[in-house]
């Protein structure tokens, strides 16, 4: 009851304040008050629309965050700690699915004002287009603007506006168990695909390990990559990955030799997160299984920590064709800012806060008890601290990704960006399973069919 | 008449109301109480089960697509034309219908012979132990049966190919069976989580049918010389069919429609088994392109109505005999 009547005396406030300012009439005001003291459930639910505005414009700071992030970061508490009264809550993102967030986007309302979790070629250009979030450009600070790392600032951009404030950066590197690679007799991080696949054949001959090597079979952290390990300028005017390009064949053929060297189950989809997570490749590297793992450089290091030696992880670059590019593949996870949000001048503070803590990255980085995300900062001043002066904590692998994402392309922004290869893994896969001899055709197919899902949705 | 009862509006109206119109107010005037009480859960009813249902059926026949600011267009039966020319959907419901074919013998068949053991027994504290016993799997929330049974099937630490690959030697680490993840033996592998979860649930609505027989008829049945058998054909089954009935309507439709665990086990790739019309119509009205939601309610009613098809079959050969 004594809560109620504390909201009916903010809503009070707040609709005096809107009044006074001019942004609301007297009508409204009055109609406000009335239902702000009649205080009925009933006459609210009624008068929702015209009361939620006038609630929001009153209410805290309120991020919400993919569950994931929270997980893997236990040091954001201690940021939020620097914010009083900020009312941070867990998104319902379950599976990347932004519905909830279209839906009240659509009445014009949001509940929170900034979402921590958005990944730009995973569902960035379907939250632009649906109106969901805006820029940050009159909100974030220039000199932050010009700290972020050029590639990282280009993913982020959309028509020459910041849509994504980046956090968490991963790269798609190479993850080696040290032990089964010195059983081997072999190099922990082989510079070319010809080394990785002679070494991987090494360790199942010498039973090192059953399995040589592993990779995640989803076209964003397989086929794109490798093909970027050619080439990076795979992607037809439209924006779409070009399936049929040299580069994508090149890297389809390439799967299959691994998988020659590899568990059975490597195609198959994640235990989690609609079959994305908790993949095979992530087991066989967990359960020390395999010598060599291709993924974003976090997934190796979380694996890392079932071993019974983690310590005998190496992360290295992404191995390169004899005669390719050695780029690779990088996304960032980053935060964007709901249209129909309030409070966006705090929520850039405290994003900025939250992007630059260092406690995040050194836990992040070096690792807790917790765990071992491995993801690194979108800053360029952030290298250039560590460079200057290397923290004791400081593992080898950040300048190896660091490196590596001077070359690295993230995948181009398109509402098709993801979902190009969820259609197309079933198509390719028919050449990986023998199926389907030629990569061409296969690789044909995945463009027939992507485009024909785009007629489909006009 | 009673008079007390005539005034409660439950009764037939007196006899001496002299207008048929008089009579059919004071109907309603004494009926009001009743529809006051009833109103909340027709509010209900009319809100959250018959609007739905009609507004998504008028959305099957727009191009509605959700991230679109663009208005829904009337498009009469063009999402229905274009869902089912879609080998997808063909195959989709086909899968759909598997899961059902290989879940619903082990949810009905099952249940009923573990009923029928549990209910013989006759110490009531082993009785009551075996029914707890039972009851476990159910209690359980989904998504830890979904957790534990993904450990149990995971291809290389899982405990069931641990023993057929480490204790048993029956495969090695290139053959061992792939449970999930989209390979043929997945929706198998769905199926049996199922019937286990299901397990206790569909026994106890057994064993309250087999409290409802009078004890003596299988008794007398005995005296006459039937077998246990004829005993469990001939009394025991007949009188337990109307709960059968129950259990497969209710059990096909929720097998027809099932999307957590297919979201869970297997994603949205369209060649894995779990990618049924549920996935489809999701997969549709909230993942591909601008979220084609028209579609999405188009494949929806393709879904239920063929559903509905087969319940009606179902009923007719489930009905009661006698």
């Amino acid at each position: 009851m004594a809560k109620r009547r504390e909201q009916e005396h903010l809503l009070q406030q707040a609709s005096r304040q809107q009044l006074l300012g001019g942004r609301i009439d007297r009508r409204e005001f009055l109609t406000r008050s009335l239902v702000a003291g009649l205080g009925m459930a009933g006459i609210g639910t009624v008068a929702k629309s015209s009361l939620t505005p006038a609630l929001a414009a009153d209410r805290p700071l309120t991020p919400t965050f993919y569950q994931w992030i929270e997980d893997l970061h236990p040091s954001i508490p201690k940021v939020n700690a620097k914010f009083p009264g900020l009312n941070y809550q867990i998104a319902p993102v379950e599976g990347f699915g932004i519905e909830r967030f279209v839906a009240e986007s659509k009445k014009g309302e949001s509940t929170w004002d900034v979402y921590a979790g958005q990944t730009p070629f995973v569902e960035m250009s379907a939250m632009i287009k649906a109106g969901v979030i805006e820029p940050w450009d009159n909100y974030i600070p220039k000199e932050v603007i010009d700290d972020i790392i050029p590639s990282i600032r280009a993913e982020c951009t959309v028509d020459g506006k910041l849509y994504s404030w980046p956090f968490l950066l991963d790269v798609i590197t190479m993850g080696s168990h040290s032990g089964i690679t010195k059983k081997a007799g072999v190099a922990d991080i082989p510079a070319t695909w010809d080394d990785f696949l002679a070494n991987a054949k090494k360790i199942q001959e010498s039973k090192a390990a059953p399995f040589g090597a592993t990779f995640d079979a989803h076209g964003w952290r397989s086929v794109a990559p490798m093909a970027h390990s050619l080439n990076s300028n795979v992607y037809t005017s439209e924006g779409l990955f070009d399936f049929t390009s040299d580069q994508a064949i090149a890297a389809l053929e390439l799967m299959k030799k691994i998988m020659a060297v590899s568990h059975p189950d490597i195609l198959l989809e994640g235990a989690s997160d609609g079959g994305v997570n908790g993949t095979p490749d992530e087991v066989a590297f967990a359960a020390e299984r395999v010598g060599y793992q291709v993924k974003y450089q976090n997934a190796p290091l979380r694996m890392a920590h079932n071993w019974k030696d983690p310590n005998q992880l190496r992360l290295g670059p992404m191995p390169k064709f004899a005669n390719g590019e050695g780029s690779t593949v990088f996304w960032t996870t980053g935060c964007a800012l709901f249209k129909h949000g309030k409070n966006k001048e705090k929520a850039a503070e405290y994003i900025k806060a939250l992007t630059y803590d260092r406690q995040i990255w050194k836990d992040s980085i070096a690792g807790t008890e917790t765990g071992h995300p491995g993801q690194m900062p979108p800053y360029k001043s952030v290298y250039a601290e560590w460079a200057a002066n290397k923290p004791d904590w400081m593992p080898e692998f950040v300048g190896l990704v660091r490196t590596q994402l001077d070359k690295a392309r993230a995948i181009n922004n398109h509402l098709f960006g993801l979902q190009q290869f969820v259609i197309g893994k079933p198509i390719w896969e028919t050449f990986l399973k023998g199926e389907e001899p030629n990569p061409k055709v296969a690789m044909q197919k995945v463009v027939d069919a992507v485009h024909a899902e785009m007629k489909r949705a006009g | 008449m009673d008079q007390s009862i005539a005034s409660t509006g439950f009764g037939a109206p007196p006899a001496r109301r002299p207008k048929h119109r008089t009579g059919r107010v004071d109907r309603l005037r004494e009926n009001a109480g009743s529809w006051l009480f009833l109103f909340p859960a027709v509010l209900f009813f009319f809100g959250y089960q018959v609007y739905p249902i009609f507004r998504v059926i008028w959305i099957s026949f727009t191009d509605y697509q959700f991230l679109s600011d663009k208005p829904a267009k009337w498009i009469w039966f063009d999402n229905y034309i274009d869902a089912l020319s879609d080998p997808l959907m063909w195959s989709s419901l086909w899968r759909a219908m598997y899961f059902t074919i290989l879940f619903l013998p082990g949810c009905i068949i099952l249940p009923l012979m573990l009923a029928v053991l549990v209910d013989r027994v006759k110490t009531p504290r082993l009785a009551a132990f075996y029914r707890v016993i039972l009851l476990i799997p159910a209690v359980i929330p989904s998504t830890l049966v979904f957790v534990l049974w993904k450990w149990m099937y995971n291809y290389q630490v899982g405990p069931i190919n641990h023993l057929l690959v480490d204790t048993l030697g029956i495969f090695d680490l290139q053959t061992a069976p792939q449970w999930l993840g989209g390979t043929p033996l997945t929706l198998p592998s769905i199926a049996i989580m199922e019937v286990w979860w299901g397990l206790g649930y569909h026994a106890i609505f057994f064993l309250a049918g087999l409290a409802a027989i009078p004890k003596d008829l299988p008794e007398a049945a005995r005296i006459d010389g039937a077998s246990e058998w004829q005993v469990f054909w001939h009394i025991t089954r007949p009188r337990l069919a109307p709960i059968m009935m129950i259990l497969v309507v209710l059990r096909f439709g929720s097998a027809m429609a099932v999307i957590d665990e297919y979201l869970i086990f297997g994603g949205f790739n369209r060649a894995t088994p779990t990618y049924t019309w549920t996935i489809y119509m999701y997969d549709e009205a909230f993942k591909t392109g601008l979220w084609r939601q028209g579609l999405g309610a188009a494949i929806g009613m393709i879904g239920a109505v063929a559903m509905m098809i087969v319940v009606l079959v179902l009923l007719r050969v489930f009905r009661p005999k006698d």
